[in-house]
């Protein structure tokens, strides 16, 4: 399906990187540290996987790249540039780093290709018309055409994740930033997803930022795994993962793909006690 | 079911549209209990009226016109006590009424609609109106009618003036929460696919807070007629509250009883209009309650 016309204007863009980044939030005047000195260099195109425990500050982190939170000191750079720092706390939220939600943002008030055509639009990258063709396009490619013109609440919450996707992928972004996105998923729904995000992956090349509790969806999806510990979130362990790609749901049962798990799984799990201890309200 | 018939099943569940879908619609409803039960609702409520009022003439009910005298009059060539569906008089309190409505109910909306927006997308905007609003909004219409008077002239504009002050303080406030209630994702998704700060307001609030606007909507054209009776009652020439007051000055209680049916029926209608608006703009909505089943 890979089109050689397709591939990003910004492929080898969307470098991230996070230097001794600390967010304090102050609700009514008692500090509570999310995260903590926390560095992290992500190349471009790379498929980065932040594992943690519930509530460790990982959307946090996302928050700051995406400019929805600003920091509280230390800086993040996108392709040498500085997103955000000491000086200009906010970053400004713009279509080259594009966020996929929790719970899904498609605007329930238009239909996925008005929901697709919506970037492209407001950026006046392109006319109503095109916009609405190259849409309908992406949607046919994803394997959404049949419900191109059908309102998210009247779609499975499947496709309305991967419209979303589409919506992201529309504005040629340098980053994708998602935020447990399959969370509510079942098993099966979630194998789907998977490879339909990793196609559209290895078509665009984008760099991806994707904040998960599921291990095996971390080692499976991505090129490397970053463990955070438990608030104030800093990196704890990183996991390479050394899977060839183009990769299929074959490989979940491989040798190597345990070891992998067990490693992160380790390191995972003496977070989780942590936080358990330290009487972390498990928002799960 | 065969494979076949599934796909010519799904190929069917295609909306019909206009006459054929109110056919269907109809067709569905007379199947359910509902407009049965109405009916034995409406029949027990007319029963017992005409019970206490005509049969057994109870002490509070023996000068209160009963059912009976009340459609009598309605449908009479010449009616008894002055008014009835024949007369040209019914229609011109009814057009007067509506006429009235209609203009506050625009004021209002026209008004309070970019007022609750503006409010709920910015918080300077809010601070500035809300205290105002909240000050205005305990004054109860009846106080203001001796100062609509002195305010402005003849008939029709203090009536005016009273039914859009009511509504205007719900629709403002509904929409208010409106924008309020639409989830901070939304807003987010807007400003990280690339929307200044209109294109968010266009895309994001007007829709988003529709739902909450066409409740307000509803609410607000009720709060409407309410006050414009009691307006009516108090300035007034014409109109269905004006009529109201006059049958009791002029000691006729039929016309009176009259007046409040007919109130009633209007208003129903007119917040039917509106309903059925808010369904044409938020078909979106209709879509995805419809698969609920609601």
């Amino acid at each position: 399906m890979a089109q050689p016309g397709s591939a990003s204007v910004n492929q080898g863009k969307g470098a991230i990187s996070i230097r001794g980044v600390t967010k304090i939030y102050d609700p009514e005047g008692v500090n509570v540290m999310a995260v903590d000195n926390c560095s992290l260099d992500i190349p471009a195109g790379q498929v980065c996987m932040i594992v943690g425990p519930s509530g460790c500050g990982k959307t946090t982190l996302l928050n700051a790249i995406a400019g929805f939170h600003s920091i509280t000191s230390g800086e993040i750079l996108l392709d040498g540039e500085p997103l955000c720092n000491a000086e200009q706390p906010l970053a400004r939220q713009s279509a080259d780093r594009v966020v996929v939600f929790q719970n899904g943002a498609l605007f329930p008030w238009k239909t996925l290709a008005d929901n697709v055509a919506y970037g492209p639009i407001v950026q006046g990258r392109m006319s109503k018309t095109e916009a609405r063709e190259k849409a309908r396009e992406n949607l046919a490619e994803a394997g959404l055409g049949d419900v191109a013109d059908k309102y998210p609440g009247e779609v499975s919450s499947g496709m309305a994740r991967r419209a979303e996707i589409v919506r992201a992928l529309i504005n040629d972004p340098k980053v994708l930033l998602l935020d447990e996105p399959y969370r509510a998923m079942d098993a099966l729904t979630k194998s789907i997803m998977h490879e339909a995000l990793l196609e559209m992956y290895d078509r665009t090349g984008v760099t991806i930022f994707f904040i998960t509790h599921d291990l095996e969806e971390a080692i499976f999806l991505g090129d490397r795994v970053v463990v955070m510990t438990t608030r104030p979130a800093r990196t704890k362990k990183i996991v390479d993962v050394a899977l060839p790609r183009p990769r299929d749901y074959r490989i979940l049962s491989s040798e190597q793909f345990r070891v992998l798990v067990n490693e992160a799984k380790d390191a995972v799990h003496e977070e989780a006690l942590k936080a358990f201890e330290a009487g972390e309200r498990e928002l799960a | 079911m065969t494979e076949q018939a599934a796909s010519t099943a799904v190929r069917r569940a295609a909306p019909p549209t206009g006459w054929a879908m109110f056919r269907y619609r109809a067709a569905r409803a007379i199947r359910t209990t509902g407009p049965y039960l109405a009916i034995l609702g409406i029949g027990g409520w007319l029963l017992v009226w005409w019970l206490f009022s005509e049969v057994w003439e109870l002490p509070r009910f023996s000068k209160m016109p009963g059912p009976v005298a009340v459609l009598k009059d309605l449908f009479a060539f010449e009616p008894f006590q002055g008014i009835s569906v024949f007369t040209a008089e019914y229609y011109e309190h009814i057009y007067v009424s509506c006429r009235r409505i209609f203009f506050a109910f625009l004021i209002a909306t026209g008004i309070g609609v970019p007022l609750g927006l503006f409010m709920g997308w910015s918080r300077t905007f809010r601070d500035y109106t809300f205290p105002i609003l909240e000050t205005l909004r305990p004054i109860p219409i009846l106080a203001w009618v001796p100062l609509a008077i002195l305010m402005f002239k003849g008939f029709e504009s203090p009536v005016i003036f009273l039914a859009t002050l009511a509504s205007l303080y719900v629709t403002t406030l509904n929409t208010l929460l409106g924008v309020q209630s639409i989830d901070e994702a939304y807003f987010r998704a807007a400003g990280c696919l690339g929307s200044n700060r209109w294109q968010i307001f266009w895309h994001v609030v007007v829709p988003g807070s529709l739902p909450f606007v066409f409740t307000g909507l509803q609410i607000s054209i009720g709060v409407a007629w309410f006050s414009l009776v009691a307006a009516e009652m108090v300035s007034g020439d014409w109109g269905l509250g004006y009529l109201i007051v006059d049958a009791y000055m002029n000691n006729v209680t039929v016309p009176m009883v009259i007046g409040m049916i007919t109130l009633g029926f209007v208003g129903w209608f007119t917040s039917a209009l509106v309903r059925l608006a808010g369904r044409r703009l938020m078909q979106w909505r209709t879509a995805a309650l419809a698969l609920e089943g609601r």
